[in-house]
């Protein structure tokens, strides 16, 4: 573990806005280490969610270095990107994002379906994931049939489904109750802890943070600083 | 309270791709079927004009037609003669017998068409008058071998323009005179009465035509004449015949027009509704609004049934225009009543033009009905929650 | 994939149903269109070789002196000749059109091998004078008004009146069938000598020849037409493809037209497919987002899209192709007056469905370029 998994060098990314020029991230400077549980915080406008989508491979940044998990990101193009989020990165997402018109258990499978596993194969890793954050026996249940918060799990069931190394996870419990907001922290933490994830979680809510071993605090498109808290 | 119209012609705007493309297939089905009518105008309007009410067509009893209509020689000159109702000036009775006959010919394209031939008496000429003019060469002289040919004929036979020899049977004819004509006969080819018998092998005329006195009930001389035991006959005004002999294809030209309206109409309105839909989904907040502000949910049904005949009223008129450049073109079709060719134009008048805009709307309106329906029946609530 | 692309189509029942639809009535469209072209061309494609037509050089109203039957059928390689005359007569209204011929029988029968007749309806026919027989097609229309074997069909004769002043009885000796195109099944043969006796007939309007095998055909066509040179009546023969293709020419632009208003209704139901497709498309720009953030390529995107059209096009293509076929029946006892040759060729079925792959195509490409170019972090914001 001497190599971070995710090192970040003089990173920047623009955005066109209305005719102006609007730089998120500013020459920014990071390392996360594996195994680690990182709450990104900041105002708003400050680029933490620009900074998760550019280390899922969502995006490519203008200028700088991005190494996650051992890959150069600039280096990949739309393909290589995909492919790379596919075997490496996990998402969870504010609005859950689940897809419509499949089932739980299909929607856990998607991601499996990109890997060379068999259909029992699939089938065997997507119930153990279902298992894994307790809702084996709504599989095939529509997400429109789900609660929020039940919705939200079946988003991190399909975030862990092909044991990617890396979670990052957007304002997670954003549109959840408190009750459902602590069963998915503590399912990440379980996730970190146990199965030795590691976590990226840009949140607002101080009680959420909570659930982090380490908070980077960000502003204006750069690094405040990075609190270690001892669990 | 009304929705105001500027919000739906906007919204059309706003989503032009959809409009453009639902308004294009519109045009297309509506200048589809609008070519059809034209057709059957262009045909129906040219092969009837001139028809007169004051000249009335003599035929043999049962006969469809004149192709099958046949008289006695001796028979058809005494009813000329002797008919009160047929008009006598100095030179005569207003009368003459004429023999018909649909002919082999090849067109200038190598294929081939049968087309009228007309036996006349000097007395034809009389009876039409200037609506019968030549415009090339001269007519031809009564006794001779020689004949004068419609100008639509002249341009799309072989051997049909002045000078050429067209053989019939064994007897050569030179044509000697193109002539013009406002309607049907603008496509024949006409010779004298006593060459053509013999030549093709007749005993009589087909038909014989005649101005009758102003004021003659046709039908009732007709009722008479069939029972007649010397001269049996029917009669129908000039007009009704040519009527009558496009029936049968100008039937089946609206008959086309009909089904391909119906079956692309169809298709056309599925292609509506989906846009409608689309739309309507689209807009669920803004109707939410709408009716949270306190629009009812009449006026709101109206609204969308009204960008929906917007659309078919575009569609009608890209439809017209796609149609308009084709009035004009000159086509030639088989009259499959007379068996006979036909040189005319499509027409695209204003009988199509209306037709045309009317469907289009009716499409639109059809169309747009379901989901303005839907876009009245929402809830307030669940519409802003979905937006 | 095709589990999300059956899902997606599913998930939005009407749109995909409406558009199913347009595309069935396009394809509809499009084979009866294409079979009244093949109706058409029926007789011309189905010609034999081994038959000639004589007829009046001048028109085809113009009938020819019986007499020449025996010169004709002296040139070398005629094998047999049959004089054939258009009744052009009605059952009952003149709107019941069909074809009539006084017809030699037995040459009938000897020009025409595809003609299949039951043994006793043949022998029907040539015993008893006032016998016909009637296409099966044609005796399916009429059997409720009457039509019988064994009892008589009153016909009223528009050119041939008959001399009394009533109908000629025919009596109904049965049915037959043609195996090709070149005779339809909706035609009445009757005998010659019975109608040459009452209409007290002396002229015929066709001669039709039957060829020896191997027979030099030109020769025997040119031959024929110099006897009569001078007259009385100038004659033409002609192979039977050339007289069956002189009502085909006759009938002039229809085929043209017809090609035109298919065209106009493929590029009518394309609109709407395209519309259908950005619609959906637009729709998708989510669900396309979260795809691509699990890892899936940008291809994948453009193959769902594409699929998606593909499946809804072809499953019309396939619905209407399907309804032709269905309706065909139907269709021959409708238009069978006009159109005796109508059916629904595999060829027709290829047209059908391969326009409707086209459309698919077509009508897929812009949305899924549109879906594969799709920045997941906009489609994700974007709902």
């Amino acid at each position: 573990m001497n190599e971070a998994m995710i090192r970040v060098r003089g990173l920047t990314k623009r955005y066109q806005r209305g005719g102006e020029t609007l730089t998120v991230l500013d020459g920014l400077e990071l390392e996360m280490q594996e195994g680690g549980f990182y709450a990104l915080m900041g105002p708003s406008g400050s680029g933490k969610t620009t900074l998760l989508n550019l280390i899922g491979g969502l995006d490519q940044a203008d200028d700088g270095e991005l190494f996650v998990a051992g890959e150069n990101l600039a280096e990949l193009d739309n393909a290589g990107l995909a492919h790379w989020r596919a075997a490496s990165v996990g998402f969870v997402f504010q609005g859950f994002n689940l897809i419509p018109v499949l089932s739980a258990f299909e929607n856990v499978e998607l991601p499996l379906k990109l890997t060379p596993l068999s259909r029992a194969e699939r089938r065997q890793h997507a119930e153990f994931a279902l298992e894994l954050v307790g809702l084996k026996e709504r599989m095939h249940h529509r997400p429109k049939q789900l609660s929020g918060g039940q919705e939200q799990r079946v988003a991190i069931a399909r975030a862990i489904a092909t044991d990617p190394k890396l979670i990052l996870a957007d304002e997670p419990t954003g549109d959840l109750d408190r009750k459902s907001a602590d069963q998915v922290l503590e399912l990440l933490g379980r996730l970190n802890a146990e199965f030795k994830k590691t976590i990226l979680m840009v949140t607002h809510d101080p009680h959420a943070a909570e659930a982090a071993k380490s908070v980077v605090h960000l502003d204006k498109g750069q690094l405040k600083g990075i609190e270690e808290k001892r669990r | 309270m009304l929705v105001p119209l500027t919000y739906n012609l906007r919204s059309l705007w706003v989503r032009r791709a959809s409009t453009l493309l639902t308004v294009l297939g519109l045009g297309a089905t509506v200048a589809i079927v609008s070519a059809v009518l034209a057709l059957q105008q262009g045909f129906q309007g040219m092969f009837t004009a001139g028809g007169r009410e004051d000249l009335v067509v003599f035929l043999r009893p049962g006969a469809t037609g004149e192709g099958d209509s046949i008289f006695r020689r001796d028979l058809g000159t005494r009813l000329m003669k002797t008919l009160p109702e047929i008009v006598v000036d100095a030179q005569g009775p207003r009368a003459s017998m004429e023999c018909y006959l649909a002919v082999l010919a090849r067109r200038v394209d190598g294929g081939e068409t049968n087309v009228p031939l007309r036996g006349v008496e000097p007395a034809s000429f009389r009876l039409h008058g200037d609506a019968l003019r030549l415009v090339e060469g001269r007519n031809f002289t009564p006794g001779s071998d020689e004949v004068i040919v419609g100008k639509s004929l002249s341009g799309r036979l072989q051997n049909a323009a002045l000078g050429d020899v067209i053989v019939l049977n064994t007897t050569p004819f030179r044509v000697v005179g193109i002539f013009e004509h406002a309607g049907a006969f603008a496509s024949e080819i006409w010779g004298d009465l006593e060459r053509f018998m013999p030549t093709l092998g007749r005993y009589g005329p087909n038909r014989i035509l005649a101005e009758v006195q102003p004021g003659t009930d046709v039908k009732a001389l007709s009722a008479r004449l069939e029972g007649d035991k010397e001269v049996p006959a029917k009669a129908v005004t000039e007009k009704e015949y040519l009527a009558s002999q496009t029936q049968v294809f100008g039937g089946v030209l609206i008959g086309l027009g009909l089904l391909l309206g119906l079956i692309m109409g169809t298709g056309a309105i599925f292609a509506a509704t989906n846009t409608m839909l689309a739309s309507v989904a689209s807009r669920t907040s803004e109707i939410g609004v709408l009716l949270s502000l306190g629009y009812r949910p009449f006026p709101i049904f109206l609204a969308f049934q009204f960008e929906a005949l917007v659309l078919g009223l575009l569609g009608g008129l890209v439809g017209c225009l796609l149609a308009l450049p084709i009035n004009g073109i000159e086509t030639g079709a088989m009259n499959w009543q007379t068996f006979t060719e036909f040189a005319f134009a499509f027409r695209v008048t204003p009988t199509v033009l209306v037709a045309a805009v009317v469907f289009s709307l009716g499409l639109g309106l059809i169309g747009g009905a379901w989901p303005a329906w839907r876009a009245a029946r929402m809830k307030p609530t669940e519409a802003l929650r979905q937006g | 994939m095709t589990k999300l692309v059956w899902r997606q189509i599913l998930g939005h029942p009407v749109r995909s149903l409406l558009t199913v639809g347009a595309v069935f009535v396009g394809v509809f469209l499009l084979c009866m269109l294409r079979s009244v072209v093949v109706a058409l061309n029926a007789g011309v494609d189905a010609a034999s070789a081994a038959r000639l037509m004589v007829q009046s050089s001048v028109s085809l109203f113009v009938s020819l002196p019986i007499s020449y039957k025996e010169r004709i059928a002296g040139v070398e390689g005629v094998e047999a000749i049959s004089k054939w005359q258009w009744f052009g007569g009605f059952y009952q209204d003149q709107s019941n059109f069909f074809a009539q011929f006084a017809v030699d029988p037995v040459e009938l029968f000897d020009a025409y091998p595809e003609l299949e007749i039951a043994p006793e309806v043949k022998q029907r026919f040539l015993e008893r004078r006032n016998a016909c027989i009637v296409g099966e097609q044609l005796f399916e229309q009429f059997r409720d008004e009457g039509w019988e074997v064994g009892k008589s069909i009153p016909m009223i004769g528009a050119l041939f009146p008959h001399p009394s002043g009533g109908a000629w009885e025919f009596e109904l000796a049965g049915t037959y069938r043609s195996a090709t195109g070149a005779l339809d099944n909706r035609t009445m043969f009757f005998q010659w000598d019975f109608f040459e006796k009452t209409a007290e007939q002396t002229e015929c309007g066709v001669f039709v020849l039957k060829v020896a095998p191997g027979a030099d055909v030109s020769r025997i066509m040119a031959e024929i037409d110099t006897l009569y040179e001078n007259g009385p009546q100038k004659v033409r023969t002609t192979t039977e493809k050339e007289f069956q293709r002189q009502f085909v020419t006759m009938i002039g632009a229809v085929p043209l037209f017809v090609s035109w208003i298919g065209g106009g209704a493929v590029l009518a139901i394309l609109m709407a497919c395209v519309n259908t497709m950005l619609l959906a498309a637009r729709q998708q720009v989510h669900d396309v987002g979260i795809l691509k953030a699990l890892g899936f390529t940008d291809g994948t995107a453009f193959q769902l899209m594409l699929a998606q059209s593909l499946t809804l096009c072809v499953l019309g293509g396939a619905l209407g192709v399907g309804f032709a076929l269905v309706t065909e029946p139907v269709l021959v006892t409708l238009l069978g007056t006009f159109f005796p040759g109508y059916a629904i060729t595999p060829e027709t079925v290829g047209l059908g469905l391969g326009a409707a792959l086209l459309l698919g195509l077509v009508a897929g490409i812009a949305p899924a370029m549109s879906s594969a170019r799709l920045n997941p972090v906009q489609a994700l914001r974007g709902t």
